[in-house]
């Protein structure tokens, strides 16, 4: 973990960090306990009500804890990153998986033998009532086995439910916590109880009304706590703060906040509770510099606050963020390595009537997050043409310190095209990056604007090449249209491939759509319904058609391998003829073994155009085969069509994190000259040590692809190294570079990796891998690998300086 | 010939710029970071370590390319036609650098930045070896790119006739010229050049006011010392109409590629010099009212 820049924050932020980074994450049986209780207790009960019911005796009976020094309080589980159980979604998995958990490779936990006992318990009570099993159940054979197979994979989202969404901010923080009882009050006494709807609302308006006041009685108890801690303090000073979180918290159990550090405090209560609710990850903050900033400029105007208290609320915040934790099946958590759970926040973008949006909070939040440089949150920066200058330059040193934040999202590219689908153009300005890089309107969208299922897209095309036959597991989904070897042509090839693509495309939806309505029926969210339009007013959950809004997307992996397995073979097979088809199958089903498999590897890898180098050949192949999935996704709806809210729609989406290693793990060798079963390109990024062109040609090839049609999200991990940005004229180039890839190239996201030393010291070491590496000094640039050992030793020592 | 085309290229003039660089020098400086760049023939460049032994160069040139105990050894003189070993190696340990390029060739390189050039103010930087002692395509070149508004800089040593110079005047937006000393004896003895060609260039160069910013490569045991410094500063000041200078501190980037060539380093210093060690140098020029940089 990086040194803390001590001189720049408090002493009380960096021992909170400290304290929170030196924890072991272990387990917390609490809430498995309230939720079974409740769930043995009720069966009679509608879903519903059942989940209200354990909800509020959750947050009743939990354990609650403020730290010494704390300045924003409130706990997910009995200590800090402790991750709760929520056995309803699955729990099947723990018993077997437990004595594992502290040794896995990555995300261990501790668990102690009585909590071992316990879950054993609780997990023996849940057989088959769970929601994995409900969905899987949905699923035909055909389904499940597509996703034993693991060419199409969506277990993460039975065995973790939803989220992928912000709620509405502004209206909590408006409102108040009793202001949305009053609303859920007013439509539950229209409610025809005569009608089979009616009997439904009225159970969710009671379930809604439970939440609320289960989330307000759990904020009262914070508010207890604080002042019993404040009686015994003997420190006057810790024991003003203890006051003041006990009247903040009396403030927002019931009323809208009055000041920032109120607002504050309530916004991270309701994010918390969120993440006690319900399972799923990639909860969002939206855009915190513009709901917070109200309360903010009050404050300061009044001079209620310093810029510098509001700078060490946020930083406590951001470490209270760091706490809450999740723990996921090893199957899931290998796609989502380094277990965050993406709770984002936005910061930057335009106002409603397109002005630039940045204003002393964005900076605020920039610098705080780039002091604290943890996991969380997420930060994304939303890019206009108009953004201050000295924001942007802001986050390029943000940027410097190496820790990947903050991502950029496109705002030129977003709003005219969210326009297009339809969204109004209020929200359309209003939206927020979800998660890591995909996007939604926060409090009027529905769940998943990504990571429905994944596809392993190149297990399909090497279906493609087997007259349908999947090698990996033997089995033929859907016939294809012959062998590779009997294609007379690259078309041949191609019919082929939209042959095959169509049906994955289509059954991924299927899975998708019994996965939808496993968690409508098991899991409704109902806190998080509360706070997202319409579903007050229409009655129902996000699931059942809540939401104003509702685009999903899945994601696709492997896009450019995709691109340049389909180039090797149209340009050495097909046009020049200096691989014959049975060469090339051979190669790939030996794994480029021997000295002839080694020969085609490297002509399939040196001697064809590769995706990242702003070369067409490969580029738009890439997005013709792309676009033949999209097509067909294009023509279905989600289980909410016609259901309430607008769209219902699926797009593409590639923000698929680290799922390129565990789909690369199931993958034999490919066309491109990848080896069997090592990771494929990660996101929309080029493949691994493929892009040998610069920064220019990367954003070149990229922006060739649909992005209007991939609005799940585009996502470009770039590589930089440190000499790179290392004088401000340096900086100022890649701001210039940034705006053209933005502006005139709309771009959907890139986010930037500062080359580590480990990185420069496996470059050494396998320099065939790191061809893309440039290092730059003043008046000279070149690759890494083609340096002597003296100076790429030198350069691993000065990078680790700079660092 | 031109032997790389280099996009975001940030150190060698304003903005994002694409280099071209091309091949044929008139100098040999000891301590050139391009060697490549020096003949204008195409070169050959192995690295053995990326070497798969699939034996294809032997193959293709089996009387200069051999295998001996130290692994393959090219006799690069009995080589008659490089061009033809250009795509033969298939790990790309051996590659030829140089080729002719058409004109519209190096055109179509340089526009698919151009978006990049404008949000930037950048454009292109003809560099090499020396570009002013390219033939006839360079002003070709310099014309085409003239009509499409890209800025142009050229990198030069000025070690050149001045015809070469004469005819890209009104086609160039900055020269970036190499001052690398004004020591007759010094630059003989580390360039194998002749400083007066250089320096009477420069001043006709000057007198047609053209927009100069004069770059001087800062060498250990060459020119790295406050006293010669000053001197060069001193007549980089005494130029009129010029106005910038940048240092260029020397670099051991390139030292792996006399390797590559079959070429020995023999310059002294495999050290680089830091950044921080021409303070003294720019304070000095700052005194003198040029605008300075360290860095390109």
């Amino acid at each position: 973990m990086p040194v803390l820049e001590k001189l720049l924050v408090s002493e009380r932020v960096s021992a909170l960090r400290e304290r929170v980074l030196c924890i072991k994450p272990s387990i917390c049986t609490e809430r498995a306990k309230f939720y079974t209780q409740v769930y043995r207790e009720h069966e009679d009960k509608p879903v519903i009500l059942k989940r209200a019911i354990a909800l509020e005796r959750t947050l009743k009976g939990m354990t609650i804890f403020i730290e010494d020094g704390e300045l924003i309080v409130g706990n997910q589980s009995s200590c800090h990153r402790a991750a709760p159980i929520f056995p309803e979604y699955a729990v099947d998995w723990l018993p077997k998986e437990m004595d594992e958990l502290d040794k896995r490779p990555g995300d261990a936990f501790f668990i102690t033998e009585k909590h071992k006992d316990e879950l054993a318990d609780i997990a023996s009570w849940w057989k088959g009532k769970v929601l994995y099993d409900k969905g899987l159940s949905l699923m035909s054979q055909e389904l499940r086995d597509l996703q034993d197979a693991a060419i199409i994979k969506a277990t993460g989202n039975l065995t973790s439910g939803d989220a992928h969404i912000a709620v509405d901010y502004y209206k909590i923080l408006a409102i108040g916590l009793t202001g949305y009882l009053k609303e859920i009050g007013q439509y539950q006494s229209q409610v025809k109880r005569y009608e089979s709807e009616g009997i439904r609302k009225d159970h969710f308006y009671t379930a809604l009304t439970i939440s609320i006041q289960a989330l307000q009685s759990f904020i009262l108890r914070y508010r207890e706590l604080a002042y019993e801690l404040a009686g015994r303090e003997t420190n006057q000073e810790r024991k003003k703060e203890l006051q003041t979180i006990g009247r903040n918290c009396e403030r927002v159990a019931g009323q809208a906040p009055g000041n920032f550090y109120e607002a504050l405090q309530l916004v991270y209560f309701v994010q918390l509770v969120l993440q006690i609710e319900s399972n799923g990850h990639s909860v969002s903050l939206g855009r915190m510099d513009q709901y917070l900033y109200p309360f903010y400029t009050k404050d300061i105007q009044k001079e209620l606050i310093t810029r510098e208290f509001a700078s060490e609320l946020l930083e406590c915040t951001w470490i209270k963020l760091l706490t809450i934790n999740k723990i996921r099946p090893w199957s899931h958590t290998r796609f989502s390595a380094g277990g965050p759970l993406y709770q984002n926040v936005t910061i930057g973008g335009q106002t409603e009537s397109g002005l630039d949006a940045v204003n002393e909070l964005s900076f605020l939040i920039l610098d705080s997050v780039g002091r604290m440089r943890l996991t969380q949150p997420n930060l994304s920066v939303r890019f206009h043409k108009n953004i201050d200058e000295a924001f942007l330059m802001a986050c390029i040193r943000v940027i410097e310190k190496g820790f990947g934040m903050p991502a950029f999202n496109n705002d030129e590219i977003v709003i005219p095209e969210l326009i297009k689908l339809g969204v109004e153009r209020e929200d359309a300005f209003n939206y927020s990056a979800i998660g890591c890089i995909e996007i939604a309107v926060p409090g009027k969208w529905g769940y998943r604007c990504t990571g429905m299922s994944f596809l392993n897209m190149m297990r399909v095309f090497l279906a493609t090449l087997y007259d349908g036959q999947d090698k990996y597991s033997g089995k033929t989904f859907y016939q294809g249209l012959g062998n590779f070897v009997d294609f007379n042509s690259f078309e041949d090839l191609y019919r082929a491939w939209q042959h095959q693509i169509k049906y994955y495309a289509r059954k991924t939806i299927e899975i998708d759509t019994a996965v939808d309505t496993a968690i409508e029926e098991n899991v409704p969210d109902i806190l998080c319904s509360a706070f997202v339009d319409n579903c007050i007013s229409k009655g129902k959950t996000i699931k059942e058609g809540g939401s104003k809004y509702d685009f999903v997307s899945g994601l696709q992996v492997g896009i450019a391998n995709l691109g340049n397995s389909m180039a090797a073979i149209k340009k050495l097979v097909f046009e020049e003829g200096r691989i014959t088809k049975k060469q090339l199958i051979d190669a790939i089903e030996s794994d480029f073994t021997g000295r002839e498999g080694e020969r085609i590897r490297y002509l399939l890898l040196n001697f064809a155009p590769k995706y990242g180098n702003d070369d067409d050949y490969v580029d738009l192949l890439l997005k013709d085969a792309y676009m033949e999935f999209i097509r067909e996704l294009e023509q279905y709806r989600t289980t909410r069509y016609n259901r309430g809210p607008f769209g219902c729609k699926y797009y593409a989406g590639t923000s698929s994190i680290s799922a390129n290693v565990p789909n690369g793990a199931v993958l034999p060798a490919t066309p491109d000259g990848r080896k069997a079963f090592t990771p494929v390109a990660e996101g929309s990024s080029p493949a691994s040590g493929t892009d040998i062109l610069g920064p220019t040609a990367v954003f070149k090839s990229v922006s060739k692809l649909p992005t209007n049609k991939i609005m799940g999200g585009v996502l470009l991990n770039q590589k930089l190294s440190p000499s790179a940005i290392r004088s401000e004229a340096d900086k100022q180039k890649l701001v210039s570079l940034l705006r053209t890839f933005f502006a005139d190239l709309k771009g959907w996201h890139v986010q930037y990796n500062i080359v580590s030393r480990e990185t420069l010291l496996a470059a050494k070491k396998e320099p065939e891998k790191y061809r893309d590496l440039i290092v730059r000094v003043a008046g000279y640039c070149a690759f890494f690998t083609t340096l002597s050992p003296d100076t790429q030793d030198d350069i691993i020592a000065r990078t680790e300086q700079t660092l | 010939m031109v032997f790389n085309i280099q996009r975001y290229s940030t150190h060698d003039g304003e903005g994002i710029r694409t280099m071209i660089f091309y091949k044929g020098c008139p100098l040999r400086c000891q301590w050139c970071s391009n060697p490549e760049s020096q003949s204008s023939e195409p070169s050959i460049l192995f690295d053995a370590r990326i070497c798969k032994g699939f034996g294809d160069c032997i193959l293709a040139a089996p009387k200069a390319i051999t295998l001996n105990s130290n692994g393959v050894h090219i006799n690069r003189p009995a080589i008659s036609h490089p061009l033809r070993l250009k795509d033969v190696c298939l790990s790309r340990a051996l590659t030829v650098a140089g080729e002719n390029k058409r004109v519209e060739d190096i055109l179509q390189e340089i526009e698919k930045d151009l978006p990049f050039y404008q949000q930037s103010k950048g454009g292109v930087t003809l560099s090499g070896g020396e570009p002013l002692s390219q033939g006839p395509d360079l002003t070709h070149l310099l014309e085409e790119l003239r009509m499409r508004n890209i800025h142009v800089s050229v990198e030069t040593s000025l070690h050149v006739h001045w015809k070469k110079v004469a005819r890209c005047l009104g086609l160039v937006s900055t020269y970036l010229v190499d001052l690398k000393h004004i020591n007759r004896e010094k630059f003989r003895l580390f360039t194998q050049g002749n400083i007066d060609l250089v320096l009477t260039n420069l001043r006709k160069l000057v007198e047609h006011r053209e927009n100069i910013i004069l770059r001087i490569p800062v060498v250990p045991d060459f020119n790295h010392s406050m006293q010669e410094m000053e001197k060069i500063i001193n007549f980089a000041a005494s130029l009129q109409h010029i106005r910038e200078i940048h240092f260029i501190p020397y670099h051991t980037l390139g030292i792996e590629k006399y390797n590559m060539l079959g070429m020995n380093y023999s310059f002294g210093s495999k050290k680089s010099v830091d950044p921080s060690e021409l303070t003294p140098y720019v304070n000095y020029a700052l005194t003198k009212g040029l605008i300075t940089k360290i860095g390109g």
